[in-house]
Parts: structure tokens; sequence; C-alpha cells
């Protein structure tokens, strides 16, 4: 009986905990939603919490987002969605490659084997982007890749390289050799066999992989800071300079910021079963 | 098209395949800390073209006497000396209560790793907001504790915990995602046999779940240290360093000094400092948790 009763506590205690956080984790989210909806006053005259009950929610600035500021908010928008997709696709495309050789072939580059190739590729991720940012920004500016688009897929899939070949080597060292060898006795080429056999093997990774690499190069913002200042310019860079050009006008951050974050919430929460398979090799 | 299928064809495909990453890692991250390394030395002027002046360990000896640089260090590791702590055991407290048999897993999971994916930048005007002197929800909340209201942001011994509190929001879920998937990966036959043989929850937590969640506890702790070093892009938002200098962090100073007053010599000076720190202190790690690597990077 008594154990029992412990039990029942010690579930209720977890409910407790855990609602609470869920609490803690969505609040932030709802007051930067609500307050997009929020009239001038309603921001300015201290806390309000819900919509209909203590303050009347008003549409107009997302209205204003799309309309008034088209311009000012498309072009970054556009170099944000174009900057990420490409750049994750390659990401993936070239981590899965390098994956894939350093699975299934014996290098030796001097002293190094396999496993220090991968430590060195994994551990150019440890380095802090500050170290590289500034020698990058000299030579962009050399090589003229300053404030466009090119430069910055580029940096995206140089800084996502390391996690996707690290990703996709735990994911291929998993698979069986046994479909490559009968491809390789009918004399397929290794080419045939990544591209035909390996690839429809690991889409669900592939697809883990990318949009780690997506959630990455989308919310990025240092690189960004430093090598874009108008044509280039990415979401973040665009919000961060809001409240610098207009002050504090909370409730057209919010709709920018939600327009920021609502992308990669959406994907990421509907595919966010492959997150926590993608991830699982790191525990073992 | 052929010619070029030929080299991934060949009895020398694996270089095919490993030389495009190799080659991007080479241009864009070895050759850009070599060229950094070589600035730290010298000066630069960009006026016209491209001239590097070397001047020794000029820059080095400036750090070293420059009191924003110390304030700047102590910022940044007190951040990750207090964060990363709590973040993994608040993680793994998650990631514990969240594997138990209990209702709507799925649904709890969901929710926990949603700060995890926004955008840092948005994260800072959240809190930004959440933490407004007089109309922000937090201090409207805590005189209905009994608290007085405090300067989250404007207060010069306050302003690095609002901004450690937004790190431990934003982060604690990724923590608790490599737990929570280091806890699915023990075998369930381990605890029941623990179970059959009696052990108590707390037994159970400390002799069979606790050491099996080592290498995943390591990784969480390294990834989340090397990443906290890094700290700017809330700071930049919440704070722009302020009060005076009181949250500024090793990147945005490298970044002010380096970009914004455009001493690129003097920033590079400062990166690598940052550089210096992240690796001194991961490898008194590794030698710390010898033993455990091994397992950690199979």
């Amino acid at each position: 009986m008594k154990t029992i009763q412990r039990e029942n506590l010690l579930k209720i205690f977890i409910y407790l905990f855990l609602i609470g956080w869920a609490i803690f984790a969505l609040f932030p989210v709802y007051w930067m939603l609500t307050t997009s909806f929020k009239p001038k006053l309603d921001v300015f005259l201290g806390p309000k919490y819900f919509p209909w009950i203590d303050f009347k929610p008003v549409a107009k600035w997302w209205w204003k987002v799309f309309t008034v500021e088209r311009e000012e908010v498309v072009l970054p928008l556009i170099n944000s969605i174009i900057v990420a997709t490409t750049s994750s696709l390659i990401t993936t495309l070239l981590g899965t490659m390098a994956a894939y050789a350093l699975t299934r072939f014996t290098f030796k580059l001097g002293p190094m084997g396999n496993r220090d190739i991968l430590l060195w590729i994994v551990s150019q991720r440890m380095m802090p982007p500050i170290v590289v940012a500034l020698g990058i920004f000299i030579m962009f500016r050399l090589a003229n890749l300053l404030d466009t688009r090119i430069g910055m897929m580029l940096i995206y899939i140089a800084f996502n390289l390391p996690i996707a070949v690290w990703m996709m080597r735990n994911f291929l060292s998993q698979i069986p050799p046994s479909a490559e060898e009968a491809a390789m006795v009918e004399g397929a080429s290794r080419a045939q066999i990544f591209w035909w056999i390996l690839i429809p093997m690991t889409l669900p990774s592939l697809a883990a992989t990318f949009l780690l690499c997506f959630i990455f190069a989308w919310n990025e913002f240092l690189f960004a800071l430093i090598l874009t200042f108008d044509r280039a310019r990415t979401v973040p860079i665009l919000i961060a300079s809001q409240h610098f050009q207009r002050g504090p006008q909370w409730w057209d951050i919010s709709v920018l910021s939600t327009i920021a974050i609502a992308p990669v919430l959406i994907i990421a929460l509907s595919l966010q079963r492959y997150f926590v398979k993608g991830l699982i090799p790191i525990g073992k | 098209m052929k010619n070029f299928l030929f080299y991934f064809t060949g009895k020398r495909a694996g270089r095919a395949f490993l030389i495009p990453c190799a080659f991007i890692l080479l241009t864009l991250t070895i050759f850009p800390f070599l060229f950094s390394l070589g600035l730290t030395f010298g000066k630069v002027s960009l006026t016209g073209g491209l001239a590097i002046r070397f001047i020794g360990l000029k820059n080095w000896s400036r750090l070293f006497a420059d009191e924003r640089f110390w304030n700047a260090l102590s910022n940044t590791l007190f951040i990750v000396a207090i964060a990363v702590p709590l973040e993994y055991a608040l993680g793994l407290a998650l990631a514990l209560a969240l594997n138990t048999k209990i209702r709507g897993r799925t649904v709890f999971r969901v929710v926990f790793l949603v700060p995890m994916m926004l955008t840092p930048i948005a994260v800072g005007y959240m809190w930004r907001m959440l933490f407004n002197i007089s109309r922000g929800p937090v201090n409207h909340i805590l005189p209905g504790l009994g608290l007085p209201p405090v300067g989250w942001l404007t207060t010069t011994g306050v302003v690095l915990y609002s901004i450690i509190i937004t790190d431990i929001w934003h982060w604690t879920p990724f923590v608790f995602l490599i737990l929570f998937a280091g806890l699915q990966s023990i075998p369930p036959d381990l605890t029941e046999a623990a179970r059959i043989d009696g052990a108590s929850n707390l037994q159970l937590f400390r002799y069979v779940t606790f050491p099996l969640l080592i290498p995943a506890s390591l990784a969480a702790i390294l990834l989340r240290a090397m990443e906290t070093f890094k700290i700017i892009d809330e700071i930049y938002i919440m704070t722009g360093g302020g009060p005076g200098l009181s949250s500024e962090s090793m990147t945005l100073f490298g970044y002010s000094l380096g970009l914004r007053a455009f001493d690129l010599a003097y920033g590079a000076t400062i990166a690598f400092s940052l550089f210096i720190t992240v690796l001194i202190i991961s490898i008194a790690f590794f030698s710390i948790t010898k033993g455990f690597q091994e397992i950690t990077f199979e």
C-alpha cells in the first residue's frame, strides 16, 4: 500500500515538473506571437496576457509587413530561403560522400588513418567562428564575394559539413555491406552503388541531416553580420537591424521574428521523429 | 560526363568521394584559420587593396594589458561555468522524467524541443521583452510573489544572470535530446534485471542508468560548453554588451574591435585568445574524462 502511494506521489511530482517546464518552454514563444497582434497602447501600458480578455488583437502589423514594408522584407526572406536550402542540399550530398568514403575505404595519409581524418573534420566545428570570420572577411573582399548569396552558401556549406559527415558516418556504418557487395559482384561501380543503393536506403537519415543543416544555416547570425550588408542580407540580420533603425517597435519586431521562426518550427516539428532517431548514435 | 565519372569508378574511387569535402574545409576553414593567425602578428590596412605590416607581438601585448579583454574573458567563462552545469542538470532531470511510463510523452517531447530550433536573434528579442523593466511580464509577476522588481537588463550585477537564464531556456532542450536518446538506447532487459534483483529507483539510477549515460553526458557537456563559449547573438540583441561592458562576451568583443572599430588584426588576436581558451579547456576536459572518450566518439 505504502509503496503504491509513494509511486503515485512521485508520478504527480513528475507531471508537475514536466508541465511546469512545458509552460516555461512555450511562454516566450506565446509572448512573441501575442505581441505581434497587440495594439501599440497595450504593449506600452504594461503586460497584457490574453487576447480578447485583456487586449483586443489586431492584425494590422502583419498587414503592414506584407504591404508597406514588403520591399524591405522580401529580399532577405528570399536570400535566406535560397542560401539555406541550397547550402544544406550540397552539404548533405558532400557530407554523405565523405562519410561513404570514410566507412567503405581505408585511407592512409602519412600517419593519419580514417579515424584521424574523421576527427579532423569534426573538430572544425569546435572552432569559434569569430576565429575564421575575420580571415574570411578579407578573403571574400579580395575575391569579391562579400555581400553575395554564393559567398554565404560557401560559408554555410563549410560550417555544416562537419556535422553532416559525422551524422552520416554514424548512419552508414550501421548499414550492413551485403547489398553493396551483391551489386559489386554484378559489376556495379562505386558511383552507381552510392547513388542507386545507398542514397535510397538512407533517405530518413539524409532528411535528418538536411534538416539540421537547414536549421543552422537559417538561424546563423555572426557570419551573415560580418559578410553581408545589403543585397545578400538574411532574415536574422533583417530582424537584428530593426531595433537600431526605428527603436523598440515591439509589434513589428514580433511579426518579423515570428516569420523567422515559423518555417523551421513547422518543418522540424513535422519531422521531429527523425530528429531523435538521427541523434541516437551520439548516445551509443 | 563519362570522364568525370571515371574518377568515381576506378580503384581510387574513395579519394574522389572524400576530396570535395576536404577541399572545402581546407579553403574555408583551415586557410582562413592560418590567415587569421598571421593577422595577429600584423597590422592591416584596407584602404586601396590590402596591406599587412608585420608588427611582431604588439597585438598580443596590447591584449594582455587590455582591461576590456579580461572583462570579456571573465564574462564568457562565468556564463559557461554557470549555464552549462545547470543545462546538464535540468536536461538530465527532464530526460529521466520523460523516460517513465506517463501519458503524453510525445507531446512533451515535441514541446521540449521547440526552443532549440528558434533563431537566436528572435530568442534575444523574446527575452528582452520578457525582462523589460516596466512592461515585461517577469517584473509584473515578481511583486505578486512578494519580490521587488529587478532591472534584469540594466543592472550590472544582474545582467549576466539574465543571459544565463536565456541560454538555459534556449539550450537545455539540446542536452535533453541527447540524454533522452541515450536513455532510449539502454536495453530494457538491463533495467528489468536490476528491478527483479530488488533495486530501488535511486539504486537503479546510481548503478545502472547513470553509468550507461556517461558517454552521452560527456558529449552533451562538451558540445554545450563549446557552443556557449561562442555566445554573441542573444547578447547582441538583449544588451549589446551593456550596461557599460558588463555583459560583453569574447565573440562580441572581437567583432566590435575587429569590424566596428575596423582593427582587423586586433580583432583576430581577440578571436585567437578565445580559440586558445577553448582549446585549453577541451584538452583539460579530455584528460579529466580519459577512459570515457573512447566510448563517446565511437
